[in-house]
């Protein structure tokens, strides 16, 4: 309910002048009875008044023509209001998903996500759009008619309203059951929809492999657990109508055969036994709306209850109380270079005794401790699995260090402001992504940047030719429904989008993977021609793009196994020297 | 055009003959379900309109008793007590109850598995679209179109399609006997209906629009989520969030005015549908009056009218609530009978095509391919691999060589040119059983959710011992060593592995599969020399007896190659063996000096 309010209090006016409208149109909808029985009454009496005839059916008609404005406008403000909250939660909700940090992104999965912002905020909006409408018109109505006929006979009242309480007891059990099947069903949704979405984007592996039949069955399976626990949700928003009838039908049988009683003993009169059934008829609505709405309130409340859930999730990663600023863009003059104050030699990253565990559980960083100094660049290699990429994820802080303490700039890593820290360090990821849009959007990800700038990091990044021979060039749009890019050509946008912006730190994991050796070797040298000041830190296994670090580090299991430059791992590392012979093995076939 | 709305997918229109033609096929096997439900609720209603009748009949019979005796007569029955009559109410009204709960439930049943065959089916139609299909629309909008649109699609299946029934056959039953009560009374009224179902044409047809909007931009928007959850690191690292946040809101205001518009449309509708009512009470009175007044009718006749009317209005009030729903669930029809009604690929099984036992020979004829037309990306490209032989192709990135697999594998069709295997046309064979002797391992290792056993060997190697021999074969089993093994569990994006682990897997599962013809796409690129040469070690003894293909930008990678082809702009410049090439001293020797040079540098 938390989350509503504020929205209940924004359109607190567009509300109660919707609620008005509706209680005009109720009033009015109820005159019309007593138009028409006026009209009956005046033809018994004096059959030949064709005037007042005409009159009469003229305010009926006009009457019509009042509701029918009314009507429109209740519809407008009251289920407008029902669709701004669905605005906002959404934006809410996505806002939200871009604040939350990777250990979050590795626990939930991106489609449980998507199923929270369609599915559960369209039943949020149908309990309180429809919902609070009927709800509202169903308790006033109600109300009233049972305020009339305790006017007209409160011992028959009380009597049809006996069966009553046994549907306030059902509706608060199937609401709550309800409440918990929905929950379920919606849980199971999530999957169905991250199984579909994994494997339209494994469609590749799926069909070359012939797992289509397996997949397919897999879909199958989560489909039919969607059917099932839909199916129980179903069932129980389908019991409580024939209930409200039931009862309804109860209360009848009771006015009919009490009253009936009655009028036999002349304790009433036929008229008001007749009145009494008129009046109960106009009590089915508010009931049957009744129990009708528990079913889309209880839906809506459950999938409110998730959404909350979803917004409720504080990253781990976030800024202390007096998060500082980090200021390193200010001892930088206009081209990049820093101020000549700055010291080579003063630390940029430190490490000191730092574990990292995903699950606390099993760490893939020990001990680390180093020091890269300002202005340096430091390679950083080793086998798969070795803990490289999260070394980077550290320094970015994607993650929280488990144990021991980062200094960035001799700031401790948990006192830095995020924001700043990120604004400082130009990152770019070991898998290459871009979003679709054009090529120029990838890059410059809405910053403004200067054409220059643009056609002198694509030029570093051997971008030019293969841009310009695209149709449109930098305008041509790619991502997963742009035109068909190579691995090469997907990893230089992304890495040209991480060096358009100067930064102080730039951090590249794995930048040449895809590259063919050639490219590769003038993107590395470029890197470091760009570089300048900036401190460097670069993951790769080729040898041409460690060469020119200032040191080199080999993590295996976790620990900095060896650290040098690039000659001393030669000789002292084993695992350097292999990867250096191997590499080097066309060397000696071709001279 | 901006790019903007180049990029967005396209609202999805449908002629209701083609929507309806596209849906039948899986009512078919339900509609005998949809019929019975039908049938109760017709029960039902009987029932229902009982009840004013037993509430007469207890009247005139006992309350108020026209005769000296209490008695009534009841379906043939005689009651001659209050009492009894009480007993037969409470057992109709339990009856009624008991039906009314049995057609809720078997109508959730239907609607329910019906969605769930739909679902199903559509899902099962998608895996076979081609590959070009999911180049061109992204997951992120696929999944709204399996998940979201299809739960759309429920309530025709529940409320709409027994309801509008039932409602129209309760119309025409009311005209009738407006008809044969008043001919030139019920002939005023008639002018009305036209309007009505006018109005309802028309309404439907605006409103469909409006939930096509609606559709497309829920769309957008599970993609908006799809794309920013992918590539959150990056978003965040560039500081971009605040840019994605606005493409977002501008969406999703979209969205909201789109809604906005439906809301005003139904708000016009629906109090219009009240209007006529009203209209027709007004109507009736004055005209219905006169004819009283010239003695022509009964009072009785003219109140009968009144409530016949006020009787017609409430199915015509449902109708059109039921409508709003109908032409939501139809504008997701339209989205998922269009995919539907999307060709798969090649599943024309032709009936000349033979079964392939193994892979002997593979061969390109004269290739040349376009994703978009005029701008070639492989051209008359020519090669042959035979078992036992292995290829490797070289060749800066963005040459053409992921477009040669990219035919090899069926995902694209060449436009010119032939792709032989052992000597025949491509075609002579199904696509599956080439596949079945295939085993790709692409530049992006891409896992799937589960254990890491179960993306190796999915189903066919349930057998321990024989999926750790193949991955002992594989030179892969020390990776698992580190990990809690086959079973360790993969979540998405292939977490906890790290890329180069991830591509070991992918490896395995190429090795596991047991192909004939191997394809290695890059498949290196993360691996440590290191382990590169174990992958390369274990590829020399798998490749025996077998044909591969192997794709690298190292060429140490495919220096072992039986054969080399050279590709720039996606022609093939030079072939031959790593010695050949190196002799005639060309582009590959150059880029092979280049390569040592930069090691030894």
């Amino acid at each position: 309910m938390k989350l509503l309010l504020p929205y209940f209090k924004k359109n607190f006016g567009q509300i109660t002048l919707g609620i008005v409208c509706m209680l005009i149109v109720d009033g009015v909808q109820l005159t019309i009875p007593a138009m028409v029985k006026q009209a009956v009454d005046m033809l018994a009496s004096d059959p030949h008044n064709s005037l007042a005839l005409l009159k009469l059916s003229l305010i009926i008609i006009l009457l019509g023509i009042l509701m029918t404005a009314l009507r429109y406008w209740w519809r407008i403000l009251l289920m407008g209001s029902a669709r701004n909250v669905e605005k906002g939660i959404r934006k809410q909700l996505f806002a939200h998903i871009l604040t939350l940090d990777q250990d979050y992104y590795d626990k939930i999965k991106t489609g449980d996500i998507m199923a929270h912002a369609t599915s559960d905020i369209n039943h949020i909006r149908m309990a309180f759009g429809f919902g609070l409408i009927a709800l509202t018109d169903a308790l006033l109505l109600g109300s009233a008619t049972i305020g009339i006929m305790l006017y007209l006979n409160v011992k028959l009242t009380l009597y049809a309203l006996i069966p009553m309480p046994m549907l306030i007891i059902i509706t608060r059990f199937l609401g709550k059951k309800m409440h918990s099947f929905h929950g379920t069903a919606q849980e199971s949704f999530s999957s169905l929809t991250e199984i579909v979405r994994e494997s339209f984007f494994g469609i590749r592996i799926i069909k070359v492999f012939n797992f289509d039949g397996i997949i397919i069955r897999k879909v199958q399976q989560f489909s039919k657990d969607y059917f099932n626990k839909n199916l129980k949700r179903a069932y129980l928003a389908a019991i409580i109508k024939p209930f409200m009838f039931f009862v309804f039908n109860l209360s009848t049988g009771i006015i009919l055969f009490y009253g009936g009683y009655l009028v036999m003993e002349k304790a009433l009169t036929p008229g008001e036994l007749v009145a009494f059934i008129q009046y109960l008829s106009i009590l089915a609505w508010p009931m049957i709306a009744f129990g009708w709405v528990t079913n889309l309130v209880q839906r809506g409340l459950a999938s409110l209850k998730r959404v909350n859930a979803l917004l409720d999730a504080r990253p781990d990663v976030c800024n202390s109380l007096n998060a500082v600023q980090l200021n390193m863009n200010q001892g930088m003059t206009q081209d990049g270079n820093q101020d000549k104050h700055r010291d080579k030699h003063q630390s940029m990253i430190e490490f000191n005794n730092v574990d990292f565990s995903y699950n606390r559980q099993d760490y893939v960083l020990k001990k680390i401790t180093l020091e890269i100094k300002n202005g340096t660049s430091a390679g950083i290699t080793g086998p798969p699995g070795s803990g490289k990429t999260s070394f980077l994820g550290l320094i970015i802080r994607l993650y929280n260090c488990t144990k021991g303490h980062i200094y960035i700039d001799m700031n401790d890593m948990n006192d830095i402001d995020l924001a700043s820290l990120r604004d400082n360090i130009a990152y770019a990821p070991q898998e290459s992504f871009l979003f679709s849009g054009t090529i120029r959007e990838n890059i410059i990800m809405g910053k403004t940047v200067s054409q220059n700038r643009l056609d002198k990091i694509l030029k570093a990044c051997m971008l030019e030719k293969t841009i310009s021979a695209m149709p449109k060039g930098v305008d041509t749009i790619v991502g997963e429904r742009g035109v068909t890019l190579s691995g090469g050509q997907k990893q230089r946008i992304a890495l040209a989008r991480t060096l358009i912006q100067k930064k102080p730190i730039i951090i590249l994991d794995d930048p040449v993977s895809q590259m063919d050796t050639d490219t590769a070797s003038e993107v590395i040298k470029n890197i470091n021609i760009l570089k300048n000041d900036a401190t460097l830190i670069i993951v790769s296994h080729r040898i041409a793009a460690l060469t020119p670090c200032d040191k080199i580090y080999i993590l295996n299991n976790g620990k900095i196994e060896d650290a040098g430059t690039h000659e001393n791992l030669i000789k002292q590392s084993l695992f350097y020297k292999n990867a250096y012979t191997v590499q080097l093995f066309e060397d000696k076939n071709v001279s | 055009m901006s790019p903007e709305t180049e990029l967005e997918e396209k609202e999805i229109k449908l002629t209701d003959f083609k929507l309806i033609k596209g849906i039948w096929p899986f009512i078919k096997p339900f509609f005998w379900m949809l019929c019975v439900s039908v049938s109760l609720v017709f029960l039902l209603t009987f029932l229902e309109l009982l009840s004013p009748i037993l509430i007469k009949k207890a009247i005139d019979g006992f309350i108020l008793p026209v005769s000296d005796t209490k008695q009534v007569m009841f379906f043939g029955f005689l009651i001659n007590s209050f009492k009894l009559f009480g007993i037969v109410f409470l057992g109709i009204i339990t009856l009624a109850f008991i039906i009314d709960f049995i057609q809720a439930m078997f109508m959730e049943y239907t609607g329910q598995k019906i969605i769930l065959n739909l679902r199903e089916r559509l899902f099962e139609h998608m895996v076979y679209l081609p590959v070009s299909f999911y180049d061109q629309n992204t997951s992120g909008r696929l999944v709204s179109r399996v998940a979201g649109d299809v739960e759309n699609m429920n309530e025709m299946f529940t409320n709409i399609l027994v309801f509008i029934f039932k409602d129209i056959v309760f119309m025409i039953s009311i005209l009738s006997i407006m008809f044969y009560i008043n001919f030139k009374l019920a002939l005023y009224l008639f002018i009305l209906v036209p309007l009505i179902f006018l109005s309802i044409f028309f309404f439907s047809k605006i409103s469909r629009n409006v939930f096509r909007t609606l559709r497309q931009k829920i769309s957008e928007i599970n993609h908006s989520f799809s794309e920013s959850i992918t590539g959150i690191a990056i978003l965040q690292t560039t500081s971009s969030t605040d840019i994605f946040l606005k493409r977002f809101k501008k969406l999703n205001f979209e969205h909201f005015k789109a809604g906005l518009l439906q809301i005003r449309i139904f708000a016009i509708f629906m109090p219009f549908v009240g209007f006529l009512g009203t209209l027709s009470v007004g109507i009736i009175i004055y005209v219905g009056g006169n004819e009283v007044g010239d003695g022509k009718i009964t009072i009785g006749i003219l109140v009968a009218f009144l409530t016949y009317m006020k009787m017609f209005f409430r199915p015509v009030r449902e109708l059109s609530e039921k409508f709003n729903l109908l032409q939501n669930a139809l504008a997701s029809g339209e989205r998922i009978i269009s995919i539907l009604n999307t060709e798969t690929f090649k599943t024309s099984n032709s009936k000349n095509q033979t079964q392939l036992y193994d892979i002997k020979k593979v061969e390109f004829q004269n290739i040349s391919f376009a994703y978009n037309k005029g701008e070639e990306v492989l051209k008359d490209i020519s090669f042959a691999v035979t078992k036992g032989r292995s290829l490797g192709i070289v060749g800066q990135t963005g040459s053409g060589k992921t477009s040669i697999i990219n035919l090899l594998s069926g995902f694209y069709q060449q436009d010119s040119g032939r792709i032989l295997i052992n000597n025949n046309n491509y075609d002579k064979y199904s696509i599956e059983n080439i596949r079945d002797k295939t085993a790709l391992v692409m530049q992006d290792p891409i896992l799937f959710s589960g254990s890491i056993r179960e993306n190796i060997t999915p189903s066919y190697l349930k057998d321990d011992v024989v999926l750790k021999k193949a991955l002992k074969d594989a030179n892969c089993d020390f990776l698992f060593n580190s990990h809690p093994g086959l079973d360790t569990m993969i979540f998405e994006q292939g977490k906890p592995l790290s890329s180069g682990e991830k591509q070991l897997v992918c490896i395995a599962r190429a090795f596991a599969f047991n192909p004939d013809l191997i394809i290695f796409d890059e498949a290196t690129s993360y691996l440590d020399s290191e382990s590169e040469q174990k992958v390369h070690k274990a590829m020399k003894k798998l490749m025996k007896g077998r044909l591969s293909i192997i794709i690298a930008h190292r060429l140490s990678t495919v220096r072992n190659c039986d054969n080399l082809i050279f590709i720039k702009n996606g022609t093939i410049r030079e072939s031959g063996s790593h010695e050949e090439l190196v002799k005639l001293k060309g582009e590959y020797y150059h880029l092979l000096k280049k390569e040592s040079r930069l090691v030894t540098d």
